[in-house]
């Protein structure tokens, strides 16, 4: 069964068509990767699946149900850490879980065992006092994840969670997400460095609000370098996604003319 | 048949099950809410200085500052006639002590350049032959310069001068009555008697209008900023990704402003009392009823201005655009009963006049329920359908 589900996702913001019939599906407990160039439509698509945003045409499932007529059961198992900020700067580490666990309505005993875990594993636990504001980049992205995931939610949306973190952060926070998804989460999430698409277990290509390519990363390198399109012997998945995209132009082009 | 219904009763006791932990888990949310605001407000000096210090500062201000009895109105005489009748004037109507002689006045055009430069408001030009005049019974005139850029404080000169120079001409007409020996005539003397601040004086007039504008301003823009701050912030919609409905939200943020606005009303009321001497003459139960139910329109219009604005400057400007006139078409500075019709009827969906009715009726005339009551349905009117509308604006902004 899919966890996630983009039917056909449109939506227009005035003049510019940020999603123009966007579809994919992500089985669950799979880790898919949202892969474009800035202005693509990632964050567009993650908020139309979190239900922030609705839609012109098109639908979108989380763990089976419509989240525009889902309400709190589709909220429930939703976990979703937006590309800006989304935390009270003003409120401490612990204050921040303290205040979106009750959101959730988590029992204390589970909240303690829970916080305690999520502030190990992202090694937040000595800046607990700390005040949001006073973060790092990097700092603050981890308690914007351990926020997201107090609530053990069954789909984690993660709109560019590397971007400004320090690489071995990075490596950490994979590790992290693939251990999330061993235990049974499903996560998507969307990320401008085209080389993250291989720790993905699918990815997805999005240009102008449209999917160019998909596939798991393997599969996609392997056709790439058997094609004509490709030049070298070893391709990369940067070289793969520039090629497509450049394709995507041409074939625009030819299209306007 | 039994089967069946014993499977209805267990899906009614169900469903009334879900319905109490979903009614739970939003009143722990509402809690949460309630607790990060008061967190976030204790933390936030500007907001404490704000709610706390800033109507204080303000009423003792307003208390001592504004002060439309006219005492002491700066004059000059210029005294064109000096003889010993002119002196006299001079010193009668200088007498009360609505007008204090200034040095200088040599002339009506040094006094009108002193008129100018503000050196003084008012100049009384006693002309030349007065006291000739006075004495072979002649007409005489005192003209009286004014500045007119106050006009009530011109017109509080005016009054005097005229009043002291009614006077003096009644004097001269009796005297004159006397010799001729004529009984004087049947004089109609209007007896003024203030009910309600007998004294006449202007704080417990002005305290609660001070209440009426601490309240709109500091709770309206409150709300207004709070909830534009977390759409900013970003967290707005990372609460809305949570299961509790928006509405949760919204009620939890307005309990702090609704608490810091009654302790306020407190905070202004007893300053008032204390400094100025402000009767609470009505039933207290109406003054917490009127501050209740206008709170909620200021909070309701909080959140309407936050529903159409982006930023927390926009709600800060949206809501002084909307301050302003409220209380100018309130009654708080002038009465309604001045104001053009077609501004007076603007008045009757001004939540701000019909709180300052309350407040003047309740605290200085003692007024009760049965007075006041069709004020109070107003401003509950009002509020349900402004705060109706802002929740309706920002669920359907928010979904
Ligand atoms: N609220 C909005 N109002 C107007 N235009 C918008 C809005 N949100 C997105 N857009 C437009 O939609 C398009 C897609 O934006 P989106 O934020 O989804 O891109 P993205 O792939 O997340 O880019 P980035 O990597 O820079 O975050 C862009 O052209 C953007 O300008
Ligand atoms: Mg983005």
């Amino acid at each position: 069964m899919n966890a996630i589900e983009a039917q056909e996702l449109t939506r227009d913001f005035g003049a510019t068509r940020a999603l123009d019939g966007l579809s994919f599906a992500v089985p669950r407990g799979q880790l898919f990767g949202l892969v474009g160039a800035d202005g693509a439509g990632k964050t567009t698509a993650i908020r139309a699946l979190a239900g922030l945003i609705a839609l012109d045409g098109g639908r979108a499932l989380v763990a089976g149900r419509d989240v525009a007529s889902g309400g709190s059961l589709v909220r429930e198992s939703l976990g979703l850490v937006p590309q800006q900020s989304s935390l009270y700067p003003d409120l401490s580490v612990a204050e921040n879980l303290r205040f979106f666990a009750r959101l959730f309505c988590l029992p204390k005993q589970d909240f303690r065992e829970r916080s305690a875990r999520l502030l190990g594993i992202t090694r937040l636990e000595p800046f607990a006092g700390r005040r949001a504001d006073a973060l790092s980049g990097g700092m603050y992205k981890k308690l914007a994840l351990a926020c997201a995931l107090l609530h053990r939610p069954e789909v984690l949306l993660l709109d560019e969670p590397t971007v400004g973190v320090d690489p071995v952060s990075r490596r950490e926070l994979w590790a992290l997400l693939h251990e999330f998804v061993a235990e049974g989460m499903t996560v998507l999430l969307s990320t401008p460095y085209m080389d993250e698409a291989e720790r993905c277990h699918r990815v997805a290509l999005v240009h102008e609000g449209r999917l160019l390519l998909e596939g798991e990363p393997g599969a996609l390198l392997d056709d790439f370098a058997r094609s004509p399109a490709c030049r070298q012997t070893a391709p990369s998945f940067e070289t793969l996604f520039l090629a497509r995209l450049e394709q995507a132009d041409r074939e625009r082009e030819r299209g306007d003319a | 048949m039994i089967g069946k219904e014993r499977t209805e009763r267990a899906e009614g006791t169900e469903r009334m099950q879900k319905a109490g932990k979903r009614g739970r888990a939003w009143a722990v949310a509402l809690a949460a809410v309630v607790r990060k605001e008061v967190r976030q407000t204790l933390r936030d000096r500007r907001v404490m200085f704000l709610l706390i210090v800033a109507p204080l500062l303000q009423t003792v201000i307003l208390g001592y500052a504004v002060d439309f009895d006219f005492e002491n109105v700066p004059t000059l005489v210029v005294d064109l006639d000096r003889t010993a009748t002119s002196r006299m004037h001079a010193r009668r109507l200088l007498a009360d002590h609505t007008l204090q002689r200034q040095p200088g006045g040599a002339s009506v055009t040094t006094a009108t350049a002193e008129l100018r430069s503000g050196k003084a408001a008012a100049a009384i030009v006693l002309p030349p032959g007065l006291e000739r005049d006075v004495l072979a019974e002649r007409p005489a005139e005192v003209q009286v310069l004014l500045d007119g850029t106050d006009p009530n404080r011109a017109m509080v000169v005016a009054s005097a001068a005229a009043r002291y120079f009614g006077e003096t001409a009644e004097d001269l007409l009796r005297e004159r009555l006397a010799r001729a020996h004529v009984p004087p005539p049947p004089v109609i003397r209007a007896e003024p008697r203030a009910l309600y601040n007998p004294g006449l004086e202007t704080a417990p007039f002005m305290m609660p209008g001070v209440m009426t504008m601490l309240l709109v301003i500091t709770t309206t823009i409150v709300t207004a900023m709070g909830l534009s701050r977390e759409r900013e912030m970003g967290t707005l919609e990372q609460v809305l990704v949570t299961p509790i409905p928006p509405l949760v939200l919204l009620l939890g943020k307005m309990t702090p402003p609704l608490v810091i606005g009654c302790f306020d009303v407190f905070l202004v009321l007893t300053a008032g009392v204390w400094l100025f001497g402000v009767p609470v003459s009505g039933p207290p139960a109406v003054l917490a009823a009127g501050t209740l139910l206008y709170l909620v329109c200021t909070l309701g219009i909080g959140l309407l201005i936050s529903s159409v604005s982006k930023t927390q400057q926009q709600s800060f400007l949206a809501g002084f655009l909307f301050i302003m006139p409220a209380i100018l078409l309130s009654g708080v500075m002038t009465p309604v009963q001045a104001m053009p019709a077609w501004l007076r009827m603007v008045t009757y969906v001004n939540p701000v006049r019909y709180f300052i009715e309350v407040l003047r009726g309740n605290l200085l005339k003692g007024a009760g329920f049965a007075d006041l009551w069709w004020r109070l349905g107003a401003l509950g009117m009002i509020g349900v359908i402004i705060l109706f509308v802002a929740t309706m604006r920002l669920r359907k902004r928010m979904a």
